[in-house]
C-alpha cells in the first residue's frame, strides 16, 4: 500500500521520467543535422518494488540511463573505409592535376557530321601535336632547303615544342613540391587529431567513472577517429575504462589519455617527404590521404616526369647529332639545334633563333641547296630510338600518356567503387543511429500523453487528499 | 530498415551528383563528337588516337610535300619541252644546212639562229622555282645561276660554264619513300641522276655542241655539220627525250603518291573516328534517358521532401 503520499511521489517521478523522454526527443530533434551525432534513447525501468501484504507492489517508473544507439562494428568498418576512400581520392586528385598539366586532350569541336564524329577536326592539344609539328617543319624544309620561310617555321615549331617541354616540366616539379607540402600539412593535422583523441579519452574516462554514458563525447571522439582515418589507416582497441588506444603502422601513438608518440615527415634523400614517428621509426602506411599522395607522387607522377625528361633528352641528342653534321646557308657547321639536356632546360639554340639561315639543312659543304640533313631530321620521326625502349618519339610519348591515363582511370574507378561502399555504410549507420523526425515526433507525443496522464494522477490524488481533509471538517 | 530523416536528403544529393555527372559527360560527348577527351577516359583509345593523329600529321605533310614537288615537276617539265623544241630546231637547221647547196649567207643566218638558240637554252637552264626562288637545274648548289655564258666582242657565246653540281635532293613523299624531281644541268660521271645538258652516259653536251655547230656553220664546214654535229645533236635530243620521259614518270609517281596520301589520311580519319568518336545517335538517346532520370529524381524528391508528420499534427 503506497498511500496517498506514496502515490503522489510515484506521480511526481513519472512526471520527471516522461519529461526526460521529452527532453531526449528534443535533444535528438535539435541535433538532426549535427555531423557525427548518434540518436539517444532514454531507458525507462520500473522503480523499486515494495513488499506488501499483497505481494510486490510497483512504485511507478524511473529513467535509468540515456543511451546512444550505435553499432561499434559499423563504426570500425567506416573508419577502415575512410582510409581506403581517401587513399584513392588523394591519388585521383593528384593524377587529375598531372593530366591537366600534361594538357594532352582531344578536341573535336567543329564536327558537323550528323551520324558520327567527323575526325577531320579532331586534334590534340599537347606535346604530341607539337612533336608532329616539328617533324613536319623539318620535312617542309627538306622540300625547300634554302627557303627562309621554311627555316623560320622550323625554328618557331622547335621553340613551341621546347617551351611546352619547359612548361610541363616546371608544372610537374611544382606539383611535386606542393604534394610534399600537403604531406606535411596532413601529418600535422594527424598529430592534432591524436592529441584531440587523447584529450577526449581523458574526459570520457572521467565522465564514465561513476557509471553512465558520455554520449556526446563518444560522438566527438568517433568523429576525431574518422578524421584521422582519412589521413592514415589506424588500428584501435578499446580499454575497459572506455578509452581508445590508437596505433599507426604498428606503433601505438595514443594510449588512454596520453599521446605516446607523434608523426613527422622526413626526407629519405630524394627530396620527397615520407612519414616516420617522432621517435624515429619509419612508417609504411597502408591507406589514407597521406599514403595516397605519397604513392601518386613517387609512382605515376615520378614515371611521367621521368618519361617526359627522357623524351626531351633523347630528342635533343638525336636532333643535335644529325644537325651538327650539316651546313647552314652561310656554310657554317657543327652548331647544336637544341641547347639544354632535359625537359626543364631544353631551348632552341639562340643563334638559330636570331638567324634561321644558320639552320644546318645541307649535307654538302659546297652546296647550300642540299637537303640531306633536313631529310634525315624529318625521318627521325619514324625512327625507333634505343633510348626510348625502341619506340619512336611520338609512340613513346603516347605510351606515357596512356600510362598516366591508366593510372587515373584506375583511381577514378576505385573512387567510384569506394564511394558507393561508403554510401552504403553511411546509409546503414544512419538507419541505426540517424535521427528520424517522424519517429521523434511520435515519441514526443507518447511522452506528452504519459505526462498528461501522470499530471491527471496528481490532480486525482489532490482531490482524494481534499476529500480526506473534508472528512475531518464535516 | 529504419530510415532516418536525413537519409533522404543525403541519398538525393548522391543521386543528383551521379546523374548530373552523367548528363555533363553525355552533353560534352555530343557537343564535341568525341567519346574520349582526356587520357583517363579510355587510355588505350587515347594512345591509339595520338598515334593516328601523329601519322595523320605525317600524311598531311607528305601531301604538302607532294604538291610542292608537283609544281616543281611541272616547271621542270615546261623547261624540258622548250628544250625539246629547241633541239629539234637545231636538228632542222642541220638538215637544211646540209641539204643541197646552201649559200654561205644562208649558213651565216643559220649560225646566228643557233647563237639565239644557245642564248635561249642558257636562259631556260637558269630558270628558278617560282615558289622557293631556287634554281631548278643547278643540282644541290641551287642558290647561284647554274650556267654562265662567256661571249666574244660580237656578243656571240663562246663557252658556257656550269656552276652547279651533279647531286639532287631527295624528298619524302611517303613513309620510307623518297623521290627527286630535280635534274642537274651536268653530270660528268656515269652514275647518279643523268645531266640535262651535259651527261657522260648519253654523251650529251648541248651547249658545246650548239657552239661548235654555230662555228661550223660560220666556217661553212658542211661535212662536219652533217657528220659530228648531226650525231652530237642526236645525242642531245635523245638525252632531252630521256629526261622528258623520266619527268613524266615522276609526275605519274607523284600523282599516285598524292592519291595514296589522301586515302591514307581518309582511312586514318575513319580510324580516329572509330576509336575516339562518339556515336551521336547513341549518345543523344542516352542523353535523353539521363535527362528523364534526372527529372524523375527531382520530381520524386520534391514529393518525398514535402512529406512529414508535422503536416498532420496540430
Amino acid at each position: 500500500m503506497l498511500g496517498l503520499f506514496g502515490s503522489l511521489n510515484m506521480a511526481s517521478r513519472s512526471l520527471q521520467t516522461q519529461m526526460t523522454g521529452v527532453e531526449v526527443a528534443g535533444q535528438n530533434l535539435a541535433n538532426i543535422n549535427t555531423t557525427g551525432y548518434s540518436r539517444q534513447r532514454v531507458q525507462i525501468a520500473t522503480s523499486t518494488d515494495l513488499s506488501t501484504g499483497l505481494g510486490q507492489q510497483g512504485t511507478g517508473a524511473t529513467a535509468v540511463a540515456i543511451q546512444q544507439v550505435v553499432s561499434s562494428l559499423l563504426n570500425n568498418q567506416i573508419q577502415g573505409q575512410q582510409s581506403v576512400s581517401s587513399y584513392w581520392s588523394a591519388q585521383q586528385s593528384t593524377l587529375q592535376s598531372a593530366q591537366t598539366d600534361l594538357n594532352e586532350f582531344l578536341d573535336g569541336t567543329g564536327s558537323t557530321d550528323s551520324t558520327s564524329a567527323s575526325s577531320d577536326s579532331t586534334s590534340s592539344s599537347g606535346l604530341s601535336g607539337q612533336l608532329s609539328g616539328l617533324f613536319s617543319a623539318f620535312s617542309s624544309l627538306a622540300t625547300s632547303p634554302t627557303s627562309l620561310t621554311a627555316r623560320q617555321a622550323v625554328v618557331n615549331q622547335a621553340q613551341n615544342l621546347a617551351s611546352t617541354f619547359n612548361q610541363i616540366s616546371s608544372q610537374l616539379t611544382q606539383m611535386q613540391s606542393s604534394l610534399n607540402a600537403s604531406v606535411g600539412t596532413d601529418v600535422s593535422s594527424a598529430n592534432e587529431q591524436l592529441s584531440n583523441i587523447a584529450g577526449l579519452n581523458q574526459q570520457i574516462t572521467f565522465a564514465e567513472f561513476g557509471g553512465g554514458n558520455a554520449n556526446d563525447l563518444l560522438d566527438e571522439r568517433e568523429q576525431a577517429l574518422e578524421n584521422l582515418s582519412q589521413l592514415t589507416d589506424i588500428t584501435t582497441s578499446t580499454e575497459t575504462s572506455g578509452a581508445v588506444d590508437v596505433s599507426i603502422g604498428g606503433q601505438t601513438l595514443v594510449s588512454g589519455g596520453q599521446v605516446l608518440d607523434t608523426l613527422q615527415t622526413y626526407d629519405a634523400g630524394s627530396g620527397n617527404l615520407l612519414v616516420q614517428t617522432a621517435s624515429g621509426t619509419n612508417l609504411t602506411l597502408a591507406g589514407g590521404s597521406i599514403q595516397g599522395t605519397i604513392d601518386a607522387r613517387d609512382g605515376t607522377l615520378a614515371t611521367l616526369q621521368n618519361n617526359v625528361s627522357t623524351l626531351a633528352s633523347n630528342l635533343i641528342t638525336q636532333v643535335n647529332t644529325v644537325h651538327g653534321g650539316g651546313y647552314s646557308l652561310t656554310g657554317s657547321t657543327g652548331a647544336d639545334f637544341f641547347s639544354g639536356t632535359d625537359a626543364a632546360t631544353i631551348t632552341v639554340n639562340a643563334a638559330l633563333v636570331n638567324n634561321p639561315s644558320l639552320v644546318q639543312a645541307s649535307g654538302d659543304a659546297t652546296a647550300t641547296g642540299d637537303n640531306s640533313v633536313a631529310l634525315s631530321l624529318a625521318q627521325l620521326d619514324d625512327t625507333t630510338q634505343s633510348g626510348l625502349n625502341d619506340e619512336s618519339f611520338s609512340d613513346y610519348y603516347s605510351q606515357s600518356v596512356a600510362e598516366l591515363g591508366n593510372a587515373l582511370s584506375t583511381a577514378n574507378t576505385q573512387v567510384t567503387d569506394q564511394t558507393s561502399v561508403s554510401t552504403m555504410l553511411a546509409t546503414q549507420r544512419s538507419s541505426i543511429s540517424g535521427v528520424s523526425v517522424d519517429e521523434e515526433m511520435t515519441n514526443l507525443m507518447g511522452f506528452q500523453r504519459a505526462y498528461e496522464a501522470s499530471a491527471q494522477l496528481v490532480t486525482t490524488i489532490n482531490t482524494l487528499m481534499g476529500d480526506t481533509l473534508a472528512m475531518k471538517a464535516s | 530498415m529504419r530510415v532516418a530523416t536525413n537519409s533522404y536528403s543525403d541519398a538525393m544529393l548522391n543521386q543528383f551528383s551521379v546523374l548530373a555527372n552523367r548528363l555533363n559527360s553525355l552533353q560534352t560527348q555530343s557537343a564535341t563528337g568525341l567519346s574520349v577527351q582526356a587520357p583517363s577516359d579510355n587510355p588505350s583509345a587515347m594512345q591509339d588516337t595520338l598515334n593516328y593523329l601523329s601519322d595523320k600529321a605525317e600524311q598531311t605533310q607528305y601531301s604538302s610535300n607532294i604538291s610542292t614537288l608537283q609544281t616543281r615537276a611541272t616547271s621542270v617539265g615546261n623547261v624540258l619541252s622548250s628544250l625539246q623544241t629547241l633541239t629539234s630546231r637545231a636538228q632542222e637547221i642541220v638538215t637544211s644546212a646540209t641539204s643541197g647547196t646552201a649559200a654561205q649567207s644562208n649558213l651565216d643566218s643559220y649560225a646566228s639562229e643557233v647563237q639565239q638558240l644557245t642564248q635561249e637554252a642558257v636562259q631556260l637552264m637558269n630558270t628558278k622555282d617560282a615558289s622557293t626562288g631556287q634554281y631548278l637545274f643547278g643540282g644541290t648548289n641551287s642558290t647561284v645561276p647554274p650556267y654562265v655564258a662567256t661571249t666574244d666582242t660580237n656578243g656571240n657565246i663562246t663557252g658556257v660554264t656550269y656552276q652547279g653540281d651533279a647531286s639532287v635532293n631527295q624528298t619524302a613523299i611517303a613513309s620510307g619513300v623518297t623521290v627527286t624531281v630535280d635534274v642537274p644541268g651536268a653530270n660528268t660521271s656515269t652514275s647518279g641522276t643523268r645531266g640535262l645538258i651535259t651527261d657522260a652516259t648519253s654523251g650529251a653536251d648541248l651547249f658545246n655542241h650548239l657552239i661548235s655547230l654555230a662555228n661550223d656553220l660560220t666556217a661553212g664546214d658542211t661535212s662536219a655539220i652533217s657528220g659530228t654535229d648531226s650525231a652530237n645533236l642526236q645525242n642531245d635530243s635523245d638525252n632531252v627525250l630521256y629526261q622528258v620521259s623520266s619527268n613524266g614518270a615522276v609526275q605519274t609517281h607523284l600523282e599516285s603518291a598524292a592519291t595514296f596520301a589522301s586515302s591514307q589520311s581518309t582511312s586514318l580519319d575513319t580510324q580516329i573516328s572509330n576509336t575516339a568518336g562518339a556515336n551521336l545517335s547513341d549518345t543523344l538517346v542516352q542523353l535523353s534517358q539521363a535527362q528523364t532520370a534526372y527529372q524523375a529524381a527531382l520530381e520524386s524528391s520534391a514529393k518525398i521532401m514535402g512529406l512529414s508528420i508535422l503536416n498532420y499534427l496540430s
